[in-house]
């Protein structure tokens, strides 16, 4: 690592890792305090209905009809859409620095003109990341446990199962930032290596909401990251998910070590 | 001993040409010049040397280090400058002396403030409110803050005023007689003239000359006058081998010296001559004659 890249990429993120992080702090402490107000007044019959039980499922990654209590609702702060996309566009912006963004505007001559290998300047900017990305969740967590504290007793979650999804959600967040990583070596364009992540991060959102409703995507559910992030079982009791964490943080240390692989090899061309 | 060594060094951007076959010798404490028409494969030459591009074929090396697979150690020793430098938005120079510093792991606050005061850079602006001059002038600083053994500059003076293009030819001199080289590309025959002792000339990705700036200018062609005492023997004299006519008017001849400045001078001395001025050698007319025949972009 260099402590100067890191510097440098520290002092181009903090601002939008402070935003992000108090947006997700903010969205958990409020979905946190309000979702059991709000689901407390959908009638019971609601949840029998086929609908929006697959909905529910594909949203929390398992069945909800028949478990669907305080302990369910307390996930739905942990998968709902905004707290994702918050997650996501703040590590898509950092990880799609190095080199897309910094090519993009030229500055990459200025960066690698200095005496840093291209690996340990894509390990800095990793290594940033990765705690920008701890901060950013950890802001959440104390987001949700503000708002848990002020929500009825019932629908306050042990923190030690809380934690487990924590761990769950750094890894989702692992998985998407090394695919980033990946697709920023293999561009020149930050724009284009932000659109394209994105695509497949949404697709994956989308895929995983469909599967439960639709047989195309259920047989093809297991590409989707979002089917190894259950927050809802862990909520519930269940083991922690060691496999699919597993995956998730295999997946994402394959992406980011093809993308080490392609930008030490790589010519850098900014004209 | 030599700091820059290129062997028949060949980049090729699919079917285009960006360096082709180009051999360099750049000796140490040298001011390098390296000069070219746009698109004629300067810049590729020097992101080569800089380890951003990899060679097609041939090899670049600096202290004796590869270019591309040991990159990052040779450029703790080297200063560069790039053609079109881009900065960060919120760099201050006081920042950008305490990041390089942290990359280099040296301090280079002051010698940084020293150059910053001297090329009259305020410490605190932010890129984003610098002119492009004044941008310039920050990369330049940090180029030269670690005092490095070798400073490759790719068309430094763009968009300098002259007050600075001085300020910054002294630098360079002062650092060339301290034993440092300079590496200095350009597309101005006068910059170069005015600076380097050698110079490489580029043309279509090739090298077309690499010479001293004194062989340069003892091949250069330089301009003759004579003026005869009467208008007969400026019409009847017939011309010495060491001089090639272009024009014989009333009294005057104007040509090129082709040969020995003695011979012409001997010559005209037998002659009813009145007056002869043979101007300083041409190297406009020189590199023309290298450009001619460039293509666009390389």
């Amino acid at each position: 690592m260099n402590r100067g890249v890191m510097t440098k990429t520290w002092r181009e993120i903090r601002w939008i890792t402070l935003f992000f992080g108090l947006g997700l702090a903010v969205l958990e402490l409020l979905l946190t305090y309000i979702i059991p107000t709000a689901f407390g007044a959908v009638p019971a019959e609601w949840f029998q209905v086929s609908f929006f039980q697959d909905f529910l499922k594909g949203l929390l990654g398992t069945q909800i009809g028949d478990v669907v209590g305080p302990r369910a609702l307390t996930s739905l702060p942990w998968v709902h859409p905004v707290a994702l996309a918050l997650l996501w566009a703040h590590e898509i912006a950092i990880c799609t620095q190095l080199p897309a963004g910094e090519t993009d505007r030229g500055t990459i001559d200025v960066l690698l003109g200095l005496p840093v290998s291209r690996t340990r300047a894509y390990l800095s900017v990793t290594v940033v990341w990765l705690a920008a990305g701890l901060f950013v969740v950890a802001m959440g967590f104390a987001g949700n446990m503000i708002g848990s504290s002020l929500a009825p007793p019932d629908f306050r979650s042990p923190i030690d199962r809380v934690l487990i999804v924590v761990a769950n959600l750094l890894c989702l967040y692992v998985a998407v930032g090394g695919f980033a990583c990946m697709v920023s070596t293999l561009s020149n364009h930050r724009g284009r290596a932000i659109g394209l992540v994105f695509a497949v991060v949404l697709a994956s959102f989308f895929l995983s909401v469909l599967a439960p409703m639709w047989e195309p995507a259920r047989s093809i559910s297991f590409l989707s990251v979002l089917n190894y992030y259950r927050p809802m079982t862990v909520l519930a009791g269940s083991s922690p998910p060691a496999a699919d964490m597993l995956v998730l943080v295999t997946t994402g240390a394959v992406f980011w070590a093809v993308g080490a692989g392609v930008f030490a090899r790589r010519n850098i061309c900014t004209v | 001993m030599s700091v820059i060594v290129t062997e028949r060094l060949t980049k090729r951007y699919g079917r285009r040409i960006g360096v082709a076959d180009l051999n360099l010798d750049v000796p140490e404490g040298t001011l390098f010049g390296f000069l070219g028409p746009n698109g004629s494969g300067k810049t590729t030459a020097i992101r080569i040397l800089m380890g951003f591009l990899r060679p097609t074929q041939g090899r670049a090396k600096i202290f004796g280090l590869d270019c591309w697979n040991q990159g990052h150690r040779l450029r703790r020793d080297v200063g560069y400058l790039p053609g079109d430098l881009r900065l960060y938005p919120w760099l201050t120079c006081r920042e950008g002396l305490d990041i390089f510093g942290k990359v280099r792991r040296c301090d280079l606050r002051t010698a940084g403030n020293e150059l910053a005061a001297a090329f009259g850079l305020e410490p605190d602006v932010k890129v984003r409110n610098m002119s492009r001059g004044m941008r310039q002038k920050l990369g330049l600083i940090l180029a030269l803050a670690h005092k490095p053994k070798l400073l490759v500059l790719d068309e430094p003076t763009s968009t300098l005023d002259p007050i600075m293009q001085g300020k910054l030819c002294q630098h360079l001199r002062t650092l060339a007689a301290c034993g440092h080289t300079v590496f200095f590309s350009s597309h101005s025959l006068a910059e170069v003239e005015r600076l380097c002792s050698r110079v490489v000339i580029l043309r279509q990705g090739r090298l077309a000359a690499d010479e001293t700036l004194d062989d340069l200018r003892a091949r250069a062609s330089r301009a003759v006058t004579i003026r005869w005492g009467t208008p007969a023997a400026a019409q009847e004299t017939r011309p010495p081998a060491a001089l090639e006519l272009i024009e014989r008017s009333n009294r005057h001849w104007r040509g090129t010296l082709v040969g020995p400045v003695t011979a012409l001078v001997s010559w005209c001395a037998q002659q009813p001559i009145d007056d002869i001025s043979i101007e300083q050698p041409d190297l406009n007319t020189l590199f023309q004659g290298y450009y001619a025949d460039a293509g666009d972009d390389t």
